[in-house]
C-alpha cells in the first residue's frame, strides 16, 4: 500500500498540471478587467503568503537551532508582540485595503456605466440567455453568451429551479444563481475569444454537463450580430426544409421551444430561433453537426443522462433528417 | 425419581423417529407408484374439500387485510367491469342469461356461480382474488398487475351482479350493441358464434355511438397510426392493461390495421360532457394552449390537436373521466415501454390534481371540428 503512494502523488500532480494546458477555462488566463484584478490580488496574496511562510520557518529554525542569545531574543515578550500581533494586524489591514481597492469595480454595480445588460437564467441543466435590446424583439438564446469587448457588461443572474452558480474562470469570480433573487456580475472583457464556463454548484443529475461558452466580440461585430439575431429566420425554401418545419410543429417541439416567426412559442426549453448559428447541441455536450443533432433528438438520454428533453423515438428516419435540416437552417442570413 | 425412566424415553424417541421416516418413505412410494388419481372427474373427498376450502378462504382474508376499498363505485366503473367480465370471466363463471360452458364446468373445482358466491366475500377480498387469482383452482391472475384501477372495475361489477337479470346484464355488458342473429349457414360455417364476445364496440361504441363507460376512450376519428400503435403496444404487453391486452393479442396485425382504419374513419359521437364547470374549462384551456412554463409543463395542444403527428391521440371531445384516469395512472407510477411514453409520462407526472381535472374538463368540452379550424 505504501509503495503505491509515489504513484498517487504523481497522478495528483499531473492532474493539477492538466488544468494548466487549456486556456479557455482557466483562472491562470485572465481575460477581463475583473479577472485580471482577481488574478493580481491572488498572485500578490500568494507571494505575500510565501514570504510569511518563509519568515515562520526561519523563526522556527532559529528557535530550535539558534545560539542561546538568538533563542532568548525569539522568546522575548516584545518579539511576540511585534511579530505575532502587530505584524499580522498591520499587514492584514493593508492587504484588505489593497484587495478592496484593486477589486473596487466589483462592488459598485449599481452605476449606469454598463452599456450592455444580459440576463442569464440557470435552469436544470442549461443556461437561458436573454439580451435586452433597447428596441425590437427580446432576443433569447441558450448556452452561449455573446458580449462586446472593451465595455462593461452587466450579467443579471437568476435561477429557475434550484441554486446554480455562474463561473467563467477566465472572466471573473463565481456568482451563485439563487431562485427568487437576482444577483449581478460585471465583466469588461479585454480581448475577443471564446471562454468556457461551467455550473459551479451541484444542481442535480447532469450538473457536470451544464456548461456554456462566452463569446467575446468587438463592439462593431457584436452590434452587427445583435441586429442579425433580432431578425426571424427566413421561411425554408426547399422541400426538405418545409417538411422539417412541419415535423417540428406537428411533433410538438413548439410546446417547449420557440422559433420566432413560427407558431412555436414554448418557453420550457431553449429558444431555437437561431440554433443553426450556435456551436453546440445538447447544452454544450456535442458540437453542432447534423448527426449530433439527430442523435440528441432520439437518443438524448445517452448523450446527456437525466436531461429533461424526452427522446423522440417516434420519428421516422426521413422525418428526423428533415427536422435536423430545418434546425440547422435556422440562422440569420449573413 | 424422574417421571419417565431413561431407557423408556430413548425407546419413545426412536419410535417417533422411525415412524416419521416410514411416513416420508411411504408417501414417496405412494406418489411414485401412481396409485393416487389426479383425475378431475373423481372430485375430492368431502374432508379434503373442507380442508382446502378452509385454507383458501383464510388465505384470501389474511392477504386482503391491507387493501382499502372505495366507498362507492361509479356506473362508469361497473359498466367497464361488465364489458370485460363478458369477455374474460363469463366463459367459466357464467352470467345472467349466459350459461357456463360445460367444459369449464367440468374443471375441479368447478368455477362458482358468482351471482351467489360474491355474497361470501368483502370487496377487498374480491379485489385480491381478481388481481392475484387462486393457486390450484384454475382462477388466473390479472394480466396487468399494475392496473389496480381495472381490477376495481371488475369488483364494482361483481357487486351489481346479484341484482341483474338477463336483460339488464346484456344491456350493461354489451353496451347497447345489438347483435344481428346469425343465419343457420353462418352459425354452421364461421368460427365466431359467441355473440360478440370480444367486439371492440361493446366498450368503445361504433358508428354514431360512443363508449358506454366514460372510463373508456373515444376512438372515433383518432388517427389510424395512433390506434395501430396502441393495439400493437397492448398486444406486446408494452402498455399495461388486463382488459386490452387479451383483446389486442387476439387480433392479427392485418385485423388491427383494419379495425384501426374503421375507427379512424368515424365522426366523433359528440362532446359527452360539455361545460360542466366553466371555470375549470377556462383554466384547462389556459394550460392546454399555453402550458405552465414555471412548472415545466408544455402546452397539451401542441401534440394533441388535429394538426399534430398521427402518432399522437387527439383529445378534443374525449371523455373527461378517461383523461383523468389515464393521467392519474401515470402519476401512480403505471409504466409503459411504448414509443410515446417517454414523452408523455414526465409531463403527466408534473401535473397536479387540479390541473388534471381542469385539462380533462377542457378537452371534453372542445369540439373536434372547432379545433381543426383553430390550427
Amino acid at each position: 500500500m505504501i509503495r503505491a503512494r509515489p504513484f498517487r502523488y504523481l497522478l495528483g500532480v499531473s492532474m493539477l498540471l492538466g488544468g494548466c494546458t487549456s486556456d479557455v477555462q482557466s483562472v491562470m488566463n485572465p481575460s477581463s478587467l475583473q479577472a485580471v484584478q482577481i488574478a493580481e490580488v491572488a498572485w500578490f496574496l500568494f507571494g505575500f503568503g510565501t514570504f510569511v511562510l518563509v519568515l515562520v520557518i526561519l523563526t522556527f529554525l532559529l528557535a530550535i537551532r539558534g545560539s542561546l542569545r538568538v533563542r532568548q531574543a525569539v522568546a522575548r515578550e516584545s518579539t511576540v508582540i511585534w511579530l505575532g500581533i502587530a505584524f499580522p494586524a498591520v499587514t492584514l489591514t493593508v492587504l484588505l485595503v489593497y484587495g478592496v481597492w484593486v477589486t473596487r469595480s466589483h462592488l459598485n454595480l449599481t452605476d449606469g456605466g454598463s452599456t450592455v445588460s444580459i440576463e442569464v437564467v440557470g435552469e436544470q441543466w442549461w443556461w437561458r440567455v436573454m439580451y435586452y435590446a433597447p428596441a425590437g424583439p427580446q432576443i433569447a438564446s441558450a448556452n452561449e453568451i455573446r458580449i462586446p469587448v472593451g465595455s462593461p457588461v452587466t450579467l443579471k443572474l437568476k435561477a429557475a429551479d434550484v441554486i446554480h452558480s455562474f463561473w467563467v474562470p477566465s472572466l471573473g469570480g463565481k456568482v451563485d444563481m439563487i431562485p427568487g433573487r437576482t444577483t449581478q456580475l460585471q465583466l469588461t472583457v479585454n480581448r475577443p475569444g471564446v471562454y468556457r464556463g461551467q455550473c459551479a454548484e451541484y444542481c442535480g443529475g447532469p450538473h457536470a454537463l451544464m456548461a456554456m461558452d462566452v463569446i467575446a466580440m468587438s463592439s462593431s461585430d457584436y452590434a452587427a450580430w445583435l441586429e442579425r439575431a433580432a431578425t426571424a429566420p427566413a421561411t425554408p425554401e426547399t422541400d426538405i426544409g418545409l417538411h422539417g418545419r412541419s415535423i417540428f410543429l406537428a411533433a410538438g417541439c413548439g410546446a417547449c421551444h420557440t422559433v420566432r416567426g413560427t407558431a412555436a412559442a414554448g418557453s420550457v426549453g431553449p429558444d431555437l430561433t437561431h440554433i443553426g448559428a450556435r456551436r453546440s447541441v445538447g447544452i454544450d455536450t456535442l458540437p453542432l453537426t447534423r448527426e449530433n443533432l439527430m442523435r440528441f433528438i432520439v437518443d438524448g438520454q445517452h448523450v446527456k443522462p437525466g436531461n429533461l428533453m424526452p427522446e423522440f423515438r417516434i420519428l421516422q428516419p426521413q422525418q428526423l433528417e428533415a427536422l435536423a435540416f430545418y434546425l440547422l437552417s435556422l440562422k440569420a442570413a449573413d | 425419581m424422574p417421571l419417565v425412566s431413561r431407557p423408556r424415553l430413548i425407546r419413545t424417541i426412536r419410535f417417533i423417529l422411525y415412524g416419521l421416516i416410514a411416513i416420508v418413505l411411504g408417501g414417496f412410494l405412494f406418489a411414485w407408484s401412481g396409485l393416487y388419481s389426479v383425475a378431475a372427474s373423481r372430485g375430492h373427498f368431502a374432508l379434503t374439500n373442507a380442508i382446502l376450502t378452509f385454507g383458501m378462504r383464510n388465505s384470501v382474508r389474511t392477504h386482503a387485510l391491507g387493501i382499502g376499498a372505495p366507498q362507492t363505485y361509479s356506473d362508469d366503473l361497473s359498466a367497464l367491469g361488465a364489458a370485460h367480465f363478458h369477455d374474460g370471466c363469463a366463459y367459466c363463471h357464467g352470467a345472467p342469461g349466459v350459461p357456463t360452458d360445460p367444459i369449464a364446468q367440468s374443471m375441479l373445482p368447478s368455477p362458482p356461480d358468482l351471482s351467489t358466491a360474491v355474497r361470501d366475500w368483502r370487496d377487498r377480498e374480491l379485489f385480491w382474488i381478481v388481481k392475484h387469482g387462486i393457486k390450484y383452482t384454475g382462477m388466473p391472475a390479472w394480466v396487468a398487475t399494475q392496473r389496480d384501477d381495472e381490477v376495481w372495475a371488475i369488483v364494482a361489477f361483481l357487486r351489481r351482479l346479484p341484482t341483474l337479470d338477463a336483460a339488464a346484464y346484456r344491456e350493461l355488458a354489451l353496451g347497447g350493441l345489438s347483435i344481428r342473429p346469425q343465419i343457420g349457414r353462418e352459425i354452421a360455417t364461421t368460427e365466431d358464434t359467441s355473440g360478440a364476445m370480444s367486439a371492440c364496440a361493446r366498450c368503445h361504441g361504433a358508428d354514431g355511438r360512443g363508449p358506454k363507460s366514460h372510463l373508456v376512450p373515444v376512438l372515433h376519428g383518432q388517427p389510424a397510426e395512433f390506434l395501430i400503435a396502441a393495439l400493437e403496444d397492448f398486444a406486446a404487453g408494452r402498455r399495461a392493461s388486463g382488459i386490452m391486452q387479451p383483446v389486442a393479442s387476439g387480433l392479427s396485425p392485418a385485423e388491427r390495421e383494419r379495425v384501426a382504419r374503421y375507427y379512424a374513419g368515424l365522426a366523433r359521437p359528440g362532446a359527452p360532457n360539455r361545460l360542466e364547470n366553466a371555470a375549470a374549462v377556462e383554466r384547462g384551456r389556459e394550460l392546454a394552449t399555453r402550458g405552465d412554463p414555471n412548472a415545466k409543463i408544455p402546452a397539451c395542444r401542441d401534440c394533441h390537436s388535429a394538426s399534430a403527428l398521427n402518432v399522437y391521440p387527439r383529445l378534443s371531445e374525449q371523455h373527461a373521466t378517461y383523461i383523468v384516469n389515464r393521467l392519474r395512472n401515470w402519476r401512480k407510477g403505471v409504466t409503459s415501454s411504448s414509443a410515446t411514453d417517454p414523452i408523455m409520462a414526465p409531463i403527466a407526472r408534473s401535473l397536479n390534481e387540479q390541473q388534471i381535472d381542469d385539462v380533462a374538463a377542457y378537452f371534453a368540452s372542445t369540439s373536434a371540428s372547432a379545433s381543426k379550424e383553430n390550427k
